[in-house]
């Protein structure tokens, strides 16, 4: 079995202890409360919820969330040492791995793409809402293996992880047509426009070519991050 | 009966001039600078400072040479590099204000510094100018190279009198985004003394503000006209600190285009007005964090 | 009865050897690792845990090495210098914990054996946020001794123990030594692993400088003669001089200078600096010829 209940457990009070799961809840709250607004208001531009719910909540807020969980999710154990709790056990990395991947998967998907589902009910109508959760949860899950992954392979994760998605996917991939085949975000706008096609989401890729490279990259970085941190190394003295 | 015997070993009091609080600030404040850039830290902490600087001063660069072949001036004073600013200015502080306070959370060492003639409101003072000028060095260092590259390519004074009133605001403007951006991040970044959150934090904050205010500034104009000082557009600009200060650059006289509309005069007042609450609400956060933490 | 072995291992971090040439056999019993600090102890033990691959030679626990193989923690258990834990747990939760993720049969009643042993009963139900240093310490030592590993590994165990404590932990040790465990535990300090351990390794800078039993080294170093080399002004004279001296064992006239052969070190030392003195010599150079011994003596004897 890929997953263990005691990790799960663990990660989640870890990640989501205390006054931190409450700051994962303000901006999913912002987006929902500014979908209300602006559908109370009809501002002048009638392709707001695309604006909204596509430059805002899947662009910004979904990639920002998976970072900020992804990276956590085993970063901060191994930046403090607490990973040693469970890596001197019989364990098999390949479990923590898949089991911190998916707690930090479905902790994206309640902060992140429920509310986005719910943003978009209010903003737009069903089936816009449906795809966009749909390709919210793929790209979750694509973003967290990826983060996952930074996590072993660096110290600074999240600057690295920041990079990728405020340079990469939100300048470059703008500018460059060509940059959008690395894009998880595109990936998600290709299976949301898959169930809600004609909603003007503009995915750079196709939904063929989205779904093979996801799995691609889940199996990649999920393959060496288990091999990474079936390398882990102590520091002696002399940090 | 065995006896023992503490010998004199020559120890002495030292009874000379002992440094000040003034100098422990202005070293603290010195050596959080070099953090800053990742000076005194290995190769990999300078890669972030060092890319955001070079990029920064990338248009100044360009313009050397535009110059040089005999064109204008290529670049404005007070809007360089505006919007690509905010990315490499949101890079920067996510990356290098956990620099310069969460390592100290973290390791506990306030301790420490607190067993000095050191007040608590010291530390983060210090730190903050410290950012601050750090965040100088990265907005207003191009400016000057800008007006460097500038100069050496125009011929008389009046020319080259114009050129220094275009970059004076220019700077001041720098000096306002420093204060202003540098305060609120390190406000954040004090919240946690794990790097990844309060990168993550800083980051989360400033990007979303942000992309916040541009989407509700854009739905806030039909699609085809000119952009139009609506006051849904005003409000849009309230949610960012970027938009607040590109307001209040408007306010205050700049007339090249941004990325919000003018403000008006008092529409920009109020801009003015959220900023100063904004840097005095942070720093007030800061402050008050670290008059608890210099206890534990 | 499993036994760690080590084959000429060595590790080093670019230029930085940590650990240089060791080669050692632990078996059943309580062994101490002792040296000074950055002597190597802890990256050697976590070498011996599989938290480090050795850039050279070979480290087998129990006829197979350590190093990406997870299967070695059923049979071994190691507690990291520090502090880290799971601080928003309780106690009785890390220790649960531990005995869930080494798939033990019954998690609870194991756990609950664990903390007995350690003395933590007590405060099991509270957070490990409000434990003190040495709770701490012996919350993480109930975690590894879960499941009854054959190989414990600890890493400055005694750090931050009270004396109570100390003697608590030091007989805990003892007795699963005397069951036929393998203990191993590194300490700077003397009075520590003389106290528990039959069998100590003593390390210096990387290199293994002395093992064995504790006191059958100590005799080691004052029976043994200590070697100086000496280069002075006048040899021969200087020489002539201290082989009257009762400290003195021997001297040899050679061409690099005088080798002196001396029984008690702190007489020596003050002899020869009375005689050169005495005499109108000038000493040019006083080495030890006998690093490796010198180094262990001070450290061990001084």
């Amino acid at each position: 079995m890929n997953f263990d209940p005691t990790i799960a457990s663990i990660t989640v009070r870890a990640a989501l202890g205390r006054r931190r799961a409450l700051l994962y809840a303000i901006p999913p709250l912002i987006l929902i409360g500014v979908s209300a607004v602006l559908r109370l208001t009809s501002p002048a531009d009638p392709s707001w919820p695309a604006r909204i719910l596509g430059d805002f909540g899947f662009s910004v807020v979904l990639p920002l969330t998976a970072l900020i969980i992804g990276t956590s999710v085993l970063g901060a154990e191994v930046d403090d040492g607490s990973v040693i709790h469970l890596l001197a056990t019989p364990v098999p990395r390949r479990v923590i791995i898949t089991t911190k991947v998916a707690v930090a998967t479905v902790a994206t998907i309640v902060f992140a793409a429920v509310p986005e589902l719910i943003a978009g009910l209010i903003a737009a109508g069903p089936r816009l809402a449906l795809g966009l959760f749909i390709g919210a949860v793929a790209a979750a899950i694509v973003y967290n293996a990826l983060f996952v992954w930074l996590s072993t392979a660096t110290s600074r994760a999240l600057i690295a992880g920041l990079g990728y998605v405020v340079i990469w996917e939100g300048v470059l991939a703008n500018l460059v047509g060509g940059a959008r085949i690395l894009s998880v975000s595109h990936y998600g706008l290709a299976v949301a426009s898959s169930v809600a096609p004609g909603h003007a989401l503009r995915p750079g890729v196709g939904l063929v070519t989205a779904c093979v490279l996801s799995a691609v990259i889940i199996a990649v970085t999920l393959a060496v991050a288990v091999r990474q941190l079936g390398s882990f190394s102590l520091r002696g003295e002399t940090a | 009966m065995p006896t023992g015997v503490i010998h004199d070993l020559g120890y002495q009091r030292y009874t000379g001039d002992r440094y000040g609080r003034a100098a422990i600030i202005r070293t603290l404040a010195g050596y959080s600078l070099r953090s800053a850039f990742g000076l005194g830290r290995g190769a990999r902490a300078k890669i972030v400072p060092v890319a955001v600087f070079a990029i920064m001063s990338l248009p100044a660069v360009i313009n050397a040479y535009v110059v040089a072949r005999g064109g204008p001036r290529a670049f404005p004073y007070d809007t360089y590099s505006y919007p690509v600013r905010v990315v490499l200015m949101t890079i920067f502080l996510a990356a290098q204000a956990p620099e310069l306070v969460s390592r100290d959370l973290r390791h506990r060492v306030l301790p420490l510094y607190f067993a000095r003639p050191l007040r608590p409101a010291d530390y983060p003072l210090a730190k903050l100018a410290a950012l601050i000028a750090a965040c100088l060095i990265v907005l207003d260092v191009p400016l000057l190279l800008l007006y460097v590259g500038t100069i050496v390519g125009v011929h008389g004074g009046a020319a080259v009198w114009a050129q220094t009133t275009a970059l004076l605001p220019g700077l001041a403007l720098g000096l306002l985004w420093s204060v202003v951006l540098a305060t609120i991040a390190l406000a954040i970044a004090s919240c946690s003394g794990r790097r990844v959150f309060a990168a993550g934090g800083v980051a989360g904050f400033f990007f979303l503000t942000w992309v916040l205010s541009e989407v509700l500034g854009t739905v806030a104009t039909s699609p085809g006209t000119a952009v139009v000082a609506s006051t849904a557009a005003r409000v849009a600009g309230l949610v960012s600190p970027f938009t607040l200060l590109d307001g209040v650059r408007q306010w205050l006289g700049g007339t090249s285009p941004g990325v919000v509309p003018d403000p008006g005069r008092l529409w920009g007042a109020g801009y003015a007005l959220l900023l100063l609450a904004l840097v005095t609400g942070s720093v007030t956060v800061l402050v008050s964090r670290y008059r608890k933490a210099g206890a534990s | 009865m499993t036994s760690i072995e080590l084959r000429g291992v060595s590790r080093w971090y670019g230029n930085v050897v940590a650990v240089n040439d060791v080669t050692m056999t632990i078996g059943p019993g309580v062994t101490g690792l002792l040296g000074p600090n950055g002597a190597g102890k802890s990256t050697l033990l976590h070498l011996m845990a599989g938290f480090g691959e050795p850039s050279r030679g070979e480290l087998t626990v129990g006829g197979a090495p350590a190093w990406r193989r997870p299967d070695v923690y059923t049979i071994l258990g190691l507690v990291t210098e520090g502090e880290s834990a799971y601080a928003f747990l309780t106690g009785a939760q890390f220790v649960l914990a531990s005995a869930r993720l080494h798939r033990l049969p019954d998690p609870e009643a194991a756990a609950r054996r664990a903390i007995g042993l350690v003395d933590m009963v007590g405060p099991m139900n509270r957070r490990i946020s409000t434990y003190s240093k040495g709770m701490r310490q012996r919350i993480r030592v109930a975690a590894a001794l879960v499941h009854e590993p054959e190989v414990l590994l600890l890493d400055e165990p005694f750090n931050g123990m009270d004396p109570r404590q100390r003697l608590h932990m030091m007989d805990l040790l003892g007795r699963l030594g005397t069951a036929g465990r393998t203990i191993v535990f590194s300490s700077h300090i003397l009075e520590e692993v003389a106290e528990v351990s039959g069998t100590i390794q003593v390390m210096v800078a990387g290199r293994l400088a002395a093992s064995g039993d504790f006191r059958a080294i100590r005799r080691l170093m004052t029976s043994r003669p200590h070697v100086f080399v000496v280069r002075s002004g006048d040899d021969r004279r200087l020489g002539a001089a201290l082989i009257g001296r009762p400290a003195v064992r021997g001297v040899e006239l050679t061409p690099d200078g005088l080798r002196v052969q001396a029984s008690d070190y702190g007489a020596f030392s003050t002899d020869i600096a009375r005689l050169a003195r005495a005499e109108g010599i000038r000493l040019r150079e006083l080495l030890p010829a006998d690093e490796s011994l010198d180094s262990v003596f001070a450290y061990l004897v001084a």
